[in-house]
């Protein structure tokens, strides 16, 4: 475990921690040139890390001593993460501080750096996705916390400069005292899980864990509850039962830019932890090599575990559909939405098996396209100065904004799981992952819950089309910068082209979760797991 | 794995670990945690309310040192110091926030911001 | 005796496997020709340039020069391609992947459906007359949409550019996937181009109709394809005709694959999959009852019609089932009826679209009822067994077919939209209409059947071995076929004879002519259009020796070395039936070049010799209520459309009335008003969660984690941490 090899592969991190400094500095600069460059200097940081991701990620020295558990998996998530920032970063311009810019234009104000907040803005985004993308380097329990944390940090400040009003303040309240409960949480389940371990580092953990299964006593009781406590904290970040309350309320306050981010980049962080803690267990049917050099078939997911997620996806993507369905608010409706597909993605974790987290991650990749197309609309939009909120906005927005509309009902489709899009292959995979590891009540459940999601989203979908305009929907306007639309249009049809490329991103996702397995293309019949995972419909 | 340092004790010093101090002191952090919990949830003035999640991670920061201690290994006590340096870091925002909150209000009561909420 | 569809099977395929079934070969995988990609991604540049035209509303012809200069490149690498191919030798080129799932390493353990060309000679030569054809048709378009040039004409290449893709994609696809994925397109494109005068009412019902009419078949080929994948295995034609290598020799021998102990199993389902691809291919290629879209498709501009509706897109049902051949063969080794089914519903549309096409007035709806009734005879000959036949009637019926058609189109051009063949007498003796006219007439003599022309040969190949097949009334088959030759004969040439024969030239402007109709003078076509026809006259030339002279057996070894004629026994049963005391596939050439003639002479004598006795016999008709009824009845093409609305429109109103009332009631009152209120009521229940209140979201979330983590600790104590 060479230092500087290890440090190759957060070269992408760490290009975006210098990003994160430049950036907040040029933001304070006195030429307005300058600062309106910031998101496309943020941009560039961003191409370059996902540029370095590539190289960094093909060079077998460093996957070799990382002392990761899956080593390559960052070579994904640091894509999509990088990837999606660059949607992030457009939907954000022009929306941060605007007036303020406004009113320095016009002469009404003089030019004051504490005033301006763009550069802190992207600052604290490239800071945020600098954490997401730690998550993936985390050797140790330690690191994890740490980069949860880098990862959550700056989105209660970005949450609370969003929006210069009331609302956003009490969004960012609840976003941080909420979080920081569950920080603690999480944290105390990593006590318990260190304590039951005598070890932080997650290879020591996973040998240990394999040798307490082995064992007569089988897995000690504080290592179950220790990971299941630091699961539960882990479900704030991705919104899952019974963490997701604060969702509604802070996406609501907070502008559509920032919920977009919100939507998407805890999530990312919050299953890639989640797979990594869970992977301390293996997954099951996977032979494994421990760290003395013998050779052990993993048993997967301890039943009191596995029964624990199965509970909570059942219930996140129940209670969110149910949630969603008396929404008026957009937003809202979107918050539960992403706590309905949390559920859905939690499938892939509860599965137990590789083919369920490559799902998961294939899965998160078709929600932040479909997400970043919703809030690209969103975005690109507004009322008389405010940010659309309300279904009310929307009628008859197919006449007057047909593509718009169009991109917004293309989301909604891949949502719902509509055959061509990609939502629908994530979806398929998902479920593929979970009737295969003999989970099929829990996909039952789920198919039932996506028919019903259907309901709202169709709704979201049809509103534009079917409903007459009124002169609150006819005072939208476009937004001030087209780059929220060009976002929403470029990931709309990208819901449509990217399923062509279906076999190679997932292929690209199985990969990442297989270092050192499959080099050879020959090994792809590895997948099948060879026990079924445990059924716990009786449970 | 040379990357997690053991602590290299004397045979006498091991003898000190009584299994009933690692237990009171297991105890003593449960009781921290829930106390904070207890606090956080119950507590209106948004000071107090952080104070409280500070006391929670005192609880994990105590259970940390009592396992290190336990399993003689240094690396828990590693994490205490990244738990304090981060509970700070969450300070320093947290009284940012409650500043913002108070100038518009001026009350620290957290049930003055509840505006957001199901229709 | 031996059909020639097996006389060179005998001597081309060299081995065979036992039970005497000749093998499909296994395709060769050539990743070095990958460039045959070409093909499809020409058209396909095409339609996005053609579509960005669209967007930048583009005034020039440059959509149109485009569309020509890609599908001729397509051409071009089809031509190339074939020039690589080696003939028996399918091979499958790889593009990339797509569909491609696995989850073991068994059959039914994966699906795949990836970019790759299925390359062998049926799809090869389907692929010919595909771009060549639509090359030829895209440039005659050129100048036929002129007018339209800076309102449609971008639109209207555009969708020419995405049917050829899809046509592509259709017959090249290496798997039943991508056939869809082709079938759907060019459904697409055909509803595209019908509805392309958008603003005229009957262009969007005829758009509408066939999009709804193509849907129903469209089920079937889908339900046909889902259970090819789940009793083969596979998707892709490759395995698919490697799983059949096994099962046909069995059916061959007499047993039903899965019937006895120690065979490979083949479950009851699989003897299903022929009549849902019938249903499909009945769909596309408008057989009975899924016809009457057909007709109505003529809303579209002319080239449309020549391309799509005559010459390619509605022979995908042909190609299908010449494809996928050997599943209806194991059909009717199993004893099935499918086959029989396929050339009988053939048979009865062709008579029925023939008697129809008597009575019609509009030049293009003859045509239509025509092709109707063309496609009736392929469908004929893939019933009878005799793809050969049906393969090459589909080209011979390509070339002419799209000449008439264009022909007709430069009239409607020229003419201001005037199609009536009873306003339009003596067409020939104006100015610049000479190549018309003879294009036309050779046109009418292809279709007709005339002795030694191309149609002759080709339909003939299909009538005689339907006396010489052994089938459930093949010979009653054979007779139908005989009489519609006559009838077509009769129906073609009284078009031609009342539009360019007569005494004198007297032209009634079409409705586009806004004037005085004195005034109105026809303009000829331009050397464009002209050109095309000369070209496709030539095509029609040229037919006849690639078809059954000359060159050779051509099209016949391209056939023969494809699935439509693989997977048969080397020696069937035939009833060794002579016809007019002689071997049926000479006799019939007089049979049917007899009753050909009898029809012209009929034509000749009621339009061009003596019109006003064809005046006399109908006001003869007409005098009698009983006797009305038979040209009444032709006229409305048999009541079909009133009887499918009587059938199919009215109930389907009368249900969604009652589902209507259902919904209101019983969904809406009682589903709505309880189970669906049940997500709902549980919303409100949980909305109090919400309140608003920072702690009480933290107590939620803290009674909420105890809840699981004691649920953890149950599950815990009854199981283990194991």
């Amino acid at each position: 475990m060479e230092m500087v090899e290890k440090l190759t592969l957060i070269t992408p991190d760490i290009l975006l921690f210098v990003g994160a400094v430049v950036v907040a500095v040029l933001g304070l600069s006195g030429s307005r040139t300058i600062r309106q460059a910031v998101p496309l200097i943020t941009g560039l940081f961003l191409i370059g890390s996902v540029v370095v991701t590539q190289f960094v990620y093909a060079d077998p020295a460093a996957l070799e001593s990382s002392g990761l558990l899956f080593p390559k998996i960052g070579g994904y998530v640091k894509s999509l993460t990088g990837v999606v920032g660059l949607g992030l970063v457009a939907l954000g311009t022009g929306t941060v501080d605007r007036a303020y810019e406004r009113a320095v234009a016009s002469g009404s104000a003089a030019f004051d750096p504490l005033r301006v907040v763009r550069g802190e803005y992207h600052a604290f985004l490239l800071l945020s996705l600098a954490g997401v993308m730690l998550v993936c380097n985390a050797t140790d329990l330690i690191w994890l916390f740490l980069a949860l944390e880098l990862s959550v940090l700056p989105t209660y400040v970005m949450v609370a400069l969003s929006r210069n009003n009331r609302r956003a303040n009490e969004s960012a309240i609840k976003y941080f005292f909420l979080g920081a409960m569950s920080t603690a949480l999480f944290l105390y389940g990593f006590a318990m899980l260190y304590g039951a371990t005598g070890s932080l580092n997650f290879i020591e953990i996973r040998d240990v864990l394999a040798t307490q299964a082995a064992g007569e006593a089988g897995i000690a009781p504080f290592a179950v509850v220790g990971m299941g406590l630091a699961l539960l904290g882990i479900f704030f970040k991705i919104s899952a039962v019974p963490m997701h309350v604060y969702a509604p309320d802070v996406y609501e306050g907070a502008s559509n830019p920032m919920t977009g981010f919100l939507s998407i980049v805890p999530k990312i962080a919050g299953f890639v932890a989640i797979i990594v803690l869970c992977g301390t267990f293996g997954w099951a049917g996977r032979e494994q090599i421990t760290a003395a050099g013998t050779t052990m078939v993993q048993e997967g997911l301890p039943a009191p575990i596995s029964a624990m997620l199965w509970m909570v996806a059942v219930l996140t993507m129940t209670l969110g559909n149910i949630g969603a369905l008396l929404q008026k608010s957009i937003k809202r409706l979107v918050a539960y939405s992403g706590i309905t597909h949390s559920g859905y993605m939690l499938i892939g974790i509860v599965a137990g098996t590789e083919n369920g987290t490559d799902a998961l991650l294939f899965y998160l990749a078709a929600y932040s396209l479909g997400n970043l197309a919703l809030f690209g609309v969103l975005a690109g939009l507004t009322r008389m100065g405010q940010d659309i909120e309300s279904f009310d906005d929307l009628a008859g927005l197919w006449r007057t904004r047909p593509r718009m509309a169009t991109m917004m009902a293309l989301a909604a489709g891949s949502f719902v799981g509509m055959p061509p899009l990609i939502g629908f292959w994530g979806k398929l995979m998902v479920f593929i992952a979970g009737v295969e590891s003999g989970h099929v009540v829990l996909v039952c459940v789920a198919a039932v819950n996506s028919a019903i999601s259907s309901w709202y989203y169709l709704h979201l979908a049809g509103v534009p089309v079917v409903r007459m305009s009124t002169p609150r929907s006819e005072s939208v306007t476009n937004g001030p910068r087209m780059a929220p639309r060009l976002v929403a249009v470029i990931c709309g049809v990208g819901l449509l082209v990217v399923p062509v490329f279906t076999t190679p991103l997932y292929e690209f996702a199985r990969t990442s979760m297989r270092y050192g397995e499959l080099e050879e293309p020959a090994a792809r019949s590895v997948a099948s797991p060879t026990t079924p995972g445990r059924e716990l419909d009786q449970g | 794995m040379s990357g997690t340092p053991t602590l290299a004790l004397a045979a006498e010093a091991v003898e000190l670990i009584n299994p009933r101090t690692i237990q009171i002191c297991l105890v003593f952090s449960a009781l921290l945690f829930s106390i904070g919990l207890f606090g956080f949830l119950t507590r209106r003035n948004m000071i107090v309310m952080f104070l409280c999640t500070e006391l929670m991670f005192q609880g994990v920061a105590l259970a940390m040192v009592t396992f290190s201690r336990m399993h003689l290994d240094i690396s828990g006590q590693v994490f205490v110091i990244f738990i304090l340096t981060v509970a700070a870091a969450e300070a320093a925002l947290a009284l940012g926030l409650v500043v913002l909150l108070y100038r518009r209000r001026t009350t620290l009561d957290v049930g003055a911001w509840s505006e957001l909420k199901e229709c | 005796m031996l059909s020639p569809t097996l006389a060179t099977l005998m001597t081309s395929a060299g081995e065979s496997i036992p039970g005497g079934v000749t093998p499909i070969p296994e395709a060769a995988r050539e990743e070095s020709l990958a460039w045959a990609g070409l093909i499809l991604l020409f058209p396909a540049v095409s339609a996005i340039i053609c579509g960005l035209c669209a967007a930048c509303r583009v005034r020039n012809r440059l959509p149109g020069w485009t569309t020509v200069i890609a599908l001729a490149s397509s051409f071009v690498v089809v031509c190339l391609l074939y020039g690589q191919h080696q003939a028996g030798q399918p091979t499958v080129i790889h593009l990339f992947d797509w569909i491609n799932f696995s989850w073991g390493d068994g059959t039914f353990e994966s699906v795949r459906a990836n970019f790759a060309l299925y390359v062998d000679d049926l799809s090869i030569f389907w692929m010919l007359f595909v771009t060549g054809l639509g090359t030829c048709i895209a440039f005659y378009a050129t100048e036929y949409m002129d007018d339209d040039r800076g309102k449609g004409y971008s639109r209207f290449f555009a969708a020419m550019s995405i049917f050829l893709l899809a046509m592509c994609s259709l017959v090249l696809g290496d798997n039943l996937v991508m056939l869809y994925l082709g079938w759907e397109g060019v459904g697409l494109a055909s509803y595209l181009l019908i509805s392309y005068y958008y603003t005229r009412q009957s262009a969007i019902d005829a758009g509408k109709k066939a999009f709804i009419m193509n849907r129903i078949g469209d089920l079937g080929l889908a339900v046909g394809i889902w259970l090819i994948w789940y009793n083969f295995g596979t998707l892709e034609y490759d395995g698919l005709f490697q799983a059949l290598n096994v099962y046909l020799p069995i059916a061959d021998a007499g047993n039903l694959p899965g019937t006895e102990i120690g065979q490979p199993q083949l479950g009851w389902s699989a003897y299903l999959i022929p009549w849902f691809l019938m249903v499909g291919a009945f769909g596309k290629s408008a057989q009975f009852p899924l016809m009457t879209w057909l007709p109505d498709a003529m809303e579209g501009p002319t080239p449309v019609s020549a391309l799509i509706h005559a010459a390619t897109m509605v022979t995908a049902g042909i190609y299908l089932i010449a494809r996928t051949y050997p599943i209806f063969w194991l059909e009717m080794e199993a004893g099935g009826y499918a086959l029989a089914t396929v050339g009988w519903i053939g048979g009865f549309t062709a008579l029925l679209a023939a008697t129809i096409a008597l009575k019609q007035y509009d030049m293009k709806r003859v045509l239509a009822y025509s092709t109707l009734s063309q496609l009736g005879y392929m469908f004929m000959g893939l019933g009878v067994v005799q793809t050969f036949g049906a393969c090459f009637h589909v080209y011979t019926h390509a070339f002419f077919k799209a000449l008439l058609f264009l022909c007709s189109g430069t009239i409607m051009h020229g003419l201001a939209g005037q199609l009536d063949v009873r306003r339009i007498s003596g067409l020939r003796m104006a100015k610049g209409w000479k190549v018309v006219t003879w294009c036309m007439f050779v046109g009418g003599l292809w279709l007709a059947a005339f002795p030694f022309t191309a149609g002759f040969f080709s339909k003939d190949e299909i009538l005689a071995q339907a006396f010489v097949q052994k089938g459930p009334g093949y010979r009653a088959l054979g007779w139908i076929g005989i009489v519609t030759a006559g009838l077509t004969a009769y129906y073609t040439f009284r078009v031609w004879f009342r539009v360019f024969g007569g005494r004198t030239l007297r032209i009634e402007p079409g409705p586009e002519h806004h004037g005085d109709p004195s005034s109105f003078h026809p303009h000829p076509p331009g050397w464009r259009m002209k050109s095309i026809l000369i070209l496709l006259t030539i095509g029609c030339f040229a037919a006849i020796s690639t078809g059954y002279w000359g060159i050779g057996h051509w099209i016949k070894g391209m056939v023969d070395h494809s699935s439509a004629a693989w997977g048969m026994p080397l020696h069937w049963e035939e009833g060794d039936i002579p016809f007019f005391g002689g071997d049926p596939h000479w006799t019939m050439y007089f049979v049917s070049g007899t009753f050909g003639l009898i029809g012209l002479a009929f034509a000749a004598y009621f339009h061009l010799i003596n019109r006003r006795s064809a005046e006399r016999l109908d006001e003869l008709f007409k005098r009698n209520f009983i006797t009305n009824l038979i040209p009444r009845t032709l006229e409305r093409k048999w009541y079909l459309d009133e009887v499918y609305n009587a059938l199919v429109r009215i109930p389907t109103y009368l249900s969604a009335k009652f589902f209507y009332l259902f919904d209101r009631l019983v969904i809406d009152g009682l589903l709505v008003g309880g189970i669906a209120r049940i997500p709902m009521f549980l919303g409100r229940v949980f909305q109090p969660l919400q309140g608003g209140a920072l702690q009480g979201y933290a107590t939620t979330m803290a009674g909420g984690v105890t809840l699981v983590v004691v649920w953890m600790i149950w599950v815990f104590l009854q199981k283990g941490g194991g």
